[in-house]
């Protein structure tokens, strides 16, 4: 294209301001119509402490292993006779209140890995705890079930694992108008103009020119879909909110997007714990009301499921350093406008039954939990993603 | 030797080079050049950084004082830091090239992760000193290094209870591949290696109340073996030859397999497992020089960092975004994702980093600026508007040496750059657009090229 054309171009493109939303609204018919589903997954990297994040505040052998770091029943905010929120997490106790939180107590799988890196991978990609997937379980649902990279979108600059599938592949947007900026530079565009077509094959620099028309035609959408919508929802200033945000934006503006990942790190509390978690749980749980009634202004709630996980929880006993150290099984949250049991799905294992490592024993395998979420929140076959057939859970 | 085979060896065999290295050596003949390639990299010289501030701790103290603990592995974090951007910088300026592109290639075999930059640092010289020599000696020096006792799970493997992480993966990953080995081979190899432990200052000892000295039966046989003895009964296989084979094919020739080639490769290597050997007779054959292997490959993200300093040097001003730019491209040296390594190939390219990866070129050396002037045209309004908007939120700041470069390239022309710095052929509609576009700077020229798909290939 030359430069006129390029001008041209960009003319169009920004008298798409122009059009009135009604039009554009039909244009995302698809994904605006009543029931598109979408799944918002969160990480809290670094094994959060289920333990001092849901507190079993009757329990003798929780305060017996941790004198210093277990938390007071009266700081706590009660759910049951038994268990109660950690305080950061007013927000959360509202939602659990009008029944759009379940929590799912220990939740793991056999033979528990307590490295970082590993315990991801397994959680990212759903495999066995001695098996070795090198594609992620988002990814393989998109290898099956989608056309487009941005069906599936990391709110970050570069994709985890999880979105990596076998043949298809998810789009990392931090920001939006960066990446589209990225791939609307004149010389590339040119590029992507002329290129020969007749002559690409499947193999390697075929594979290379089809990725990057993919990934501007992405781009692209994405920002020209997303950039109408403003919202008028107040957001605390963390970088976590912020993602958030962007995802309601794009929820909101009805982007043909079934998944979102995003990511707050920093719970890898071995030493100082009590402060660290209660500032990240209040980033955490500030930051998802904040998500959450941004999506209710918007009508968009009820069609979105949010699950919160940690790669694992932590050691029952405390360390000598007023933190705790690795563990296994932990909480998992799902948050919804159409939950099937709301608050507590099941109870907290029992702290007298510990595994070898004094960790916390698991109840509910996570991939029934993707299982549950692939068959009866975003209507596939679960078993083709995981390769096993898991019993499905009854929160949705 | 033709031009282009000699870029092709160097882009195997390293990270590319200039046209006056690609001239020099091209009056040689094949034979003379790949002969240098391995005499130059005969010796060895570790990489190190400077870890005084680390010396002398009293590992008892470290171990019971958890403070002091995390002190010592914040410290020791950084300087894991520290010896990727040393690594990165000796990519970049080698003095034996081919053991280095070995050691990242070991590196990839012989994957292993840890915090202790004593073990990181002692592990990443044993793959470089062990690069081109005995695979057998390698496969031993291996199992005894600190990092991997840790990373595989050797420590926690006694006598009494076994832990097999390092059996099964020996066999599968490091040796024959899967399907090769029975269940039983991996339960009784790792009653062989059990008592595997290490000095603090990350010497191999064997801890003799927990090795296991009973009979073993390993692959049909029966006897007292040790590790070593099975790594010995391993190699005694002609599979692992092949298995190793198949790996530096894919790596140094092509994705996919010539099982001819294999088995000319597999009867050079068995059975005395001599690297050096093997890699001088894959870049002697002719074979290695067919069309089919030559600018296929997609480089890795180090080949591609390191191969745009051979042809425009540049710095980052802050020494971290080294790491930033390594992870965002998806392959940070001594963070490997996971005990198999990086799969390469079309798994380094995915929507964001082939868009990354465009686009970088231009920001490292042109502030993000790719000229679209065009031959004729006499004002460049797009330029013009890109240096009044001035650059908001740079994600690098580097220093460019385009002075370099200017030498490097002053005697090519025009159309001869091409075909310096792109290895396989330009798409032909590309090649149309790139024939408008004016000839008056060869720096913007150079940004062009780097910021094709064509560049990416190796």
């Amino acid at each position: 294209m030359d430069r006129r054309g390029f001008i041209k171009n960009s003319t169009l493109a920004s008298s798409l301001f122009f059009i009135p939303s009604f039009v554009r609204a039909f244009e995302n018919i698809a994904a605006n119509k009543l029931g598109f589903k979408r799944l918002v997954i969160i990480q809290l990297s670094g094994g959060n402490d289920g333990l001092n994040t849901i507190i079993p505040f009757n329990n003798d052998i929780y305060y017996r292993e941790r004198p210093k770091l277990a938390i007071q029943k009266k700081h706590t905010l009660k759910l049951s006779d038994e268990l109660g929120l950690h305080s950061s997490l007013l927000p959360l106790k509202r939602l659990y209140d009008e029944g759009s939180l379940s929590v799912i107590n220990n939740v793991g799988y056999p033979n528990p890995n307590r490295s970082h890196f590993r315990a991801t991978d397994i959680w990212q990609t759903a495999s066995h705890s001695n098996e070795q997937l090198n594609s992620g379980w988002i990814g393989r649902y998109l290898d099956q079930f989608s056309e487009q990279s941005h069906n599936a979108i990391e709110i970050d600059e570069s994709l985890s694992l999880a979105l990596k599938g076998e043949r298809k592949n998810g789009i990392a947007v931090k920001n939006p108008r960066m990446l589209y900026r990225t791939s609307q530079d004149p010389y590339l565009k040119n590029v992507l103009n002329h290129y020969d077509d007749a002559h690409l094959n499947e193999h390697n620099l075929g594979y290379l020119y089809k990725t990057m028309i993919a990934a501007e035609s992405s781009a692209t959408y994405i920002y020209e879909t997303s950039k109408t919508i403003k919202s008028s929802q107040d957001y605390p200033n963390f970088g976590f909110a912020n993602q958030l945000k962007t995802t309601a934006q794009f929820i909101n503006s009805g982007l043909d997007t079934r998944v979102y990942y995003s990511s707050l790190n920093g719970f890898d509390t071995h030493v100082n714990q009590p402060n660290i978690q209660k500032r990240l749980l209040n980033i955490y749980a500030k930051s998802m009301a904040s998500f959450v009634d941004d999506l209710k202004s918007q009508n968009t709630f009820n069609d979105t499921l949010i699950l919160t996980f940690s790669e694992f929880g932590r050691r029952v006993k405390q360390n000598a350093s007023n933190g705790t150290d690795h563990g296994s099984a932990n909480n998992v949250f799902i948050i919804g406008g159409q939950l099937k049991t709301p608050g507590l799905y099941n109870n907290l294992a029992n702290l007298n039954d510990l595994d070898a490592n004094g960790n916390i024993k698991f109840e509910i395998d996570f991939r029934r939990i993707y299982a549950t979420v692939l068959k009866k929140w975003l209507e596939v076959d679960d078993s083709k993603i995981l390769n096993t057939d898991f019993n499905q859970l009854n929160f949705i | 030797m033709k031009y282009k085979h000699v870029q092709h060896l160097y882009w195997r065999a390293g990270f590319g080079l200039t046209p006056k290295q690609t001239e020099t050596l091209s009056k040689l003949d094949k034979t003379t050049v790949v002969k240098n390639l391995c005499i130059e990299s005969k010796q060895f010289t570790p990489l190190l950084v400077d870890t005084s501030e680390l010396e002398g701790i009293n590992p008892q103290i470290i171990f019971k004082n958890p403070k002091k603990r995390k002190s010592f592995f914040d410290k020791s974090i950084e300087k894991v830091k520290a010896l990727n951007y040393e690594w990165i910088e000796r990519l970049a300026h080698p003095n034996e090239l081919l053991r280095e592109k070995m050691t990242l290639f070991w590196a990839n075999h012989f994957v292993c992760f840890d915090k202790n930059i004593f073990h990181v640092q002692q592990f990443n010289n044993t793959l470089r000193e062990h690069a081109l020599g005995d695979f057998r000696d390698f496969v031993k020096a291996i199992s005894k290094e600190a990092a991997m006792i840790k990373y595989l799970n050797l420590k926690q493997n006694k006598k009494q209870e076994p832990n097999e992480n390092f059996a099964r993966e020996l066999l599968e990953l490091f040796t024959l591949g899967m399907g090769h080995y029975k269940e039983e081979d991996i339960q009784e190899s790792a009653r062989a290696f059990t008592g595997y432990d290490f000095e603090f200052n990350g010497e191999f000892r064997l801890k003799t109340k927990q090795h296991d000295y009973g009979f073993k039966t390993f692959f049909g046989r029966m006897g007292r073996y040790n590790g070593d003895d099975i790594i010995d009964m391993i190699l005694e296989q002609e599979q692992c030859a092949r298995f190793i084979s198949e790996k530096i094919y894919r790596y140094f020739v092509n994705d996919k397999i010539n099982s001819e080639h294999i088995e000319l490769m597999v009867n050079q290597f068995y059975p005395n497992y001599n690297i050096d050997e093997l890699m001088y007779f894959v870049f002697t054959s002719d074979w290695f020089y067919n069309e089919i292997n030559i600018g296929t490959k997609i480089k890795s993200p180090i080949e591609y960092l390191v191969g745009i300093q051979q042809i425009v040097p540049f710095q980052f001003k802050i020494p971290h975004d080294v790491l930033k730019v390594q992870k965002l491209l998806g392959q940070v040296l001594l963070y490997p994702p996971n005990v198999s390594g990086w799969k390469g190939g079309q798994n380094w390219i995915d929507n964001n980093t082939i868009m990354l990866r465009l686009k970088l070129p231009s920001v490292f050396l042109s502030n993000a600026y790719i000229s679209t002037h065009e031959k004729g045209d006499f004002s460049d309004s797009f330029k013009r508007e890109f240096k009044k908007r001035g650059i908001k939120n740079k994600v690098f700041d580097t220093i460019p040496e385009w002075d370099i470069f200017n030498r490097y390239f002053k005697e090519i022309s025009f159309d001869n750059m091409s075909e310096n710095l792109l290895l396989c052929p330009i798409n032909e509609g590309t090649n149309q657009y790139l024939n408008d576009l004016s000839r008056i700077s060869k720096s913007d020229f150079c940004v062009q090229l780097m910021s094709l798909p064509e560049y990416q290939m190796c």
